[in-house]
């Protein structure tokens, strides 16, 4: 026992300990270790206030009637039949899917050409780098001003450049006509994140053996071949960790239709996504209630798409993420794999 | 030793947490004020919305009580939910707190504010704009909400691109050819024609300030909805713009940017909107100095913004609060308030009181825009501002997609009404 005073995890004791004796001296350890349990509080505490109390609140909200300041009214499932009802909801989610295929995909495909092109040996490649990673870091409301002048109808720069190439009667109506404010969030999208993605890919590349590269060489594979054959399927965790984060994201977009558009999203709505909408809905009208209930459809919908694009990007059943999953998800799949194995 | 320092400092550290945790559970369970136990009375305002002088002198004390002022100017960014915060929390409460023009936002809450008819606010009524007053008092009749600034409204327009229009150039001239709606949309069409530009910024704009100037709104105080009745002024309002829309007067700019470049470059000519907006214009466009107009906008002048005072219900002193209002809203102090910040009076003896200065410094030519002001003061209609408007109100979004999506008139007044009644229904209106 005076091996413990180290401050290891309880979950990396040895596993060969009889599960009796850990079970009669968890709660005298658990005591033992105060100093470590001590020091890792405050982010629980923080967390606890900050973050799990909002969450479980805001499903307690969606079950409300409530303006943010006067009597709550307990409403059962009201909010989340009107929710179903409810015509600018499903737009906003129609809206929401639209940008973010719109943006998503030639996003991360401009991306893995960048790292592919960024892990040659060329020069300058440290600057290329944090060149491309400088958009993430910058403030969205800044972009999205900026975005604003250059895509503004009557007075942009991108129409002047058109009605200059093009003729004066040239021009595009990017932010009142609805494909044209879709376009427009799409890009400003493309143009923050490219560069972060790019980055990621990179480093998935520079995880790839260079021996696994020569030996294809010897063999006499092409460039388009290695891409295809080597990276691509080397990459596939790191993709598959892009597009999920990707999918989360443009989910949640907010920022840039909020300050290039308004809390209503713009003409016919267009640019409202689902958490513009729900914005909208708990800060402009304050209905907290009904705007609770928008984010936790909200979160259905996220779920849903992480578990389609876990399905669709990692494909066959004997897959490296279930053993890469953390706790006790991770494990039960590891005792199901297990089982099958012995099975056989 | 090194062990025994380590473990006293997470003892050290564990103590302080326990320390500041429970001044913060302490901090929860005092009365919901902010100056609770002092001789301060707080005061939320944001920068221009009051009488900086007032301020500086109640801080000293205010007449009347034994309470001091603390006037602070928290982060407005968003001003409704930092006050919506504070009072469903029942902490930090301020004792008096400045409220927009949005005040009838409050309405539905209204017990959680002082009815100053308790201190006779009743005897200060007859001071004020009648039109002004009424939009503080709540449908059951308390009065919650003391004026500040009133934003009676004008039509501005460009002398200069008139004359080259050939239009006249007077603002008398241009008041009587604008009496009616289709007057003005008639000169917006001989501006287009002759020079290109637009009377106004876009058609929600338009909209907005023909129901700002009508004595009928959306709501009776009942809460039922006029808007469908045969007749309407919403209806009205709506054919209006549509028509303005469909001759070509109003610029479709529905992006600040759009409409700043506008009246930058003069592809903009005019502008219907309240009293403060001389100074926004002076900043977005100082180098157009000197040729602005001010001219009476059609039928009547309205009202646009103009913010009110309120005492939460958790003041632990409502009387000196009201003391305070009563006391920093006099007609002397608005007329202060007008030179030193530009805020338009809402009490008429300000206005005559001659101690005002005319603020805009030839901005608008040789033209007296306080004089101006005065006048449309005087024929800006009393109208009631249901809480209805702000939480259900899809006219104006509508009549923004008529205008930049081309989307059908009569389907989106259809559309504007369906989708109103739909929300309406949810807050339990029998529609």
């Amino acid at each position: 026992m005076t091996a413990h005073t180290t401050g290891v995890p309880l979950r990396a004791k040895p596993r060969n300990r009889p599960i009796s004796e850990a079970r009669g001296t968890r709660t005298r350890s658990a005591l033992r270790f105060w100093p470590q349990y001590v020091s890792i509080a405050p982010f629980y505490l923080l967390f606890v206030v900050f973050g799990a109390f909002p969450i479980v609140f805001s499903i307690v909200i969606s079950f409300t009637d409530w303006d943010g300041m006067g009597r709550m009214t307990f409403v059962g499932l009201k909010q989340y039949q009107y929710l179903l009802g409810d015509a600018r909801f499903w737009q906003s989610v129609s809206n929401t899917f639209i940008i973010w295929i719109i943006s998503t995909i030639p996003m991360l495909f401009i991306a893995l050409v960048v790292a592919f092109l960024l892990h040659q040996n060329i020069r300058l490649k440290s600057f290329y780098r944090v060149a491309l990673f400088i958009p993430n870091v910058t403030s969205m409301v800044a972009i999205a001003l900026v975005f604003g002048s250059v895509f503004s109808d009557q007075f942009g720069l991108a129409n002047a450049f058109l009605k200059w190439i093009g003729g004066s009667n040239a021009g595009v109506a990017w932010l009142t006509d609805p494909w044209g404010i879709k376009i427009t969030i799409a890009l400003m999208v493309i143009w923050r994140f490219t560069g972060y993605n790019a980055i990621i890919y990179l480093a998935g590349l520079q995880a790839i053996s260079s021996e696994i590269y020569d030996s294809a060489r010897v063999d006499g594979a092409g460039t388009w071949r290695i891409f295809s054959r080597i990276t691509i399927p080397m990459l596939r965790p790191v993709i598959l960790f892009t597009v999920i984060t990707s999918t989360i994201g443009g989910l949640s977009l907010f920022t840039e239709p909020q300050v290039l558009l308004g809390n209503t999203g713009g003409t016919n709505n267009a640019g409202s996504t689902i958490v513009l909408y729900q914005y909208y809905q708990a800060f402009q009208n304050f209905d907290f209630g009904y705007g609770s209930a928008i984010a936790w459809a909200l979160f259905v919908l996220v779920l849903l798409f992480a578990i389609i694009n876990w399905r669709l990007v990692s494909g066959r059943k004997e897959d490296e993420f279930g053993r890469a999953l953390p706790g006790p998800i991770g494990r039960w799949r590891q005792r199901n794999t297990a089982k099958k194995e012995a099975g056989r | 030793m090194a062990a025994l320092s380590r473990r006293s400092l997470l003892t050290g550290a564990a103590g302080l947490g326990v320390l500041s945790l429970s001044a913060a559970l302490s901090a929860c369970s005092s009365p919901a004020s902010i100056s609770a136990g002092t001789d301060e009375l707080t005061l939320w305002y944001w920068p221009r919305s009051m009488n900086p002088s007032a301020l500086k002198d109640a801080a000293h004390g205010i007449p009347g009580t034994n309470k001091r002022l603390n006037a602070m100017t928290p982060a407005n960014t968003n001003w409704d939910t930092r006050l919506r915060t504070s009072l469903a929390g029942n902490a930090d409460v301020p004792d008096i707190v400045a409220i927009n023009s949005n005040v009838s936002l409050y309405f539905f809450d209204e017990d959680m504010f002082v009815d100053m008819n308790k201190f006779g606010a009743q005897s200060f009524k007859s001071q004020y704009f009648d039109w002004k007053w009424s939009y503080g008092e709540t449908p059951s009749g308390r009065m919650c909400f003391f004026p500040i600034d009133s934003g009676p409204t004008g039509f501005y327009y460009r002398a200069d691109v008139f004359a080259k229009a050939g239009l006249p150039t007077d603002p008398d001239a241009v008041s009587a050819a604008v009496r009616t709606w289709p007057e003005w949309i008639e000169l917006g069409k001989q501006l287009r024609a002759k020079t290109g530009s637009h009377l106004l910024i876009n058609s929600t704009q338009l909209f907005n300030q023909i129901v700002n100037a009508s004595p009928e709104r959306y709501f009776n105080r009942a809460g039922d909805p006029l808007y469908t009745r045969p007749g309407s002024a919403i209806k009205d309002a709506w054919d209006i713009a549509v028509t303005a829309i469909k001759a070509g007067v109003l610029g479709n700019q529905q992006i600040a940017t759009d409409q700043n470049a506008g009246w930058v470059t003069g592809k903009t000519a005019g502008h219907i909107e309240a009293v403060w907006w001389a100074q926004i214009l002076l900043d977005t466009a100082p180098k157009t100095k000197g040729s602005w107009r001010l001219a009476s906008q059609p039928v009547r002048a309205g009202n646009s913004g103009g913010s009110f005072l309120a005492i939460p219900h958790t003041c632990q002193d409502p009387e000196a609060a009201f003391k305070f209002i009563t006391w920093s809203q006099t007609a002397a102090r608005q007329a202060q308030a007008y030179n030193e910040v530009q805020l338009f009076p809402s009490t008429p003896a300000a206005l005559t009181g001659g101690t005002m200065k005319d603020a805009s410094h030839g901005f608008f030519g040789p033209q007296d825009s306080l004089a101006f002001f005065k006048t449309q003061a005087e024929t800006v209609p009393s109208a009631f501002i249901s809480p209805y408007e702000q939480i259900a109100n899809y006219f104006t979004t509508e009549i923004a997609n008529v205008e930049a999506g081309g989307k059908d008139p009569n389907r989106a007044w259809d559309d504007a009404v369906n989708e109103t009644n739909q929300v309406l229904r949810k807050h339990g209106v029998n529609v």
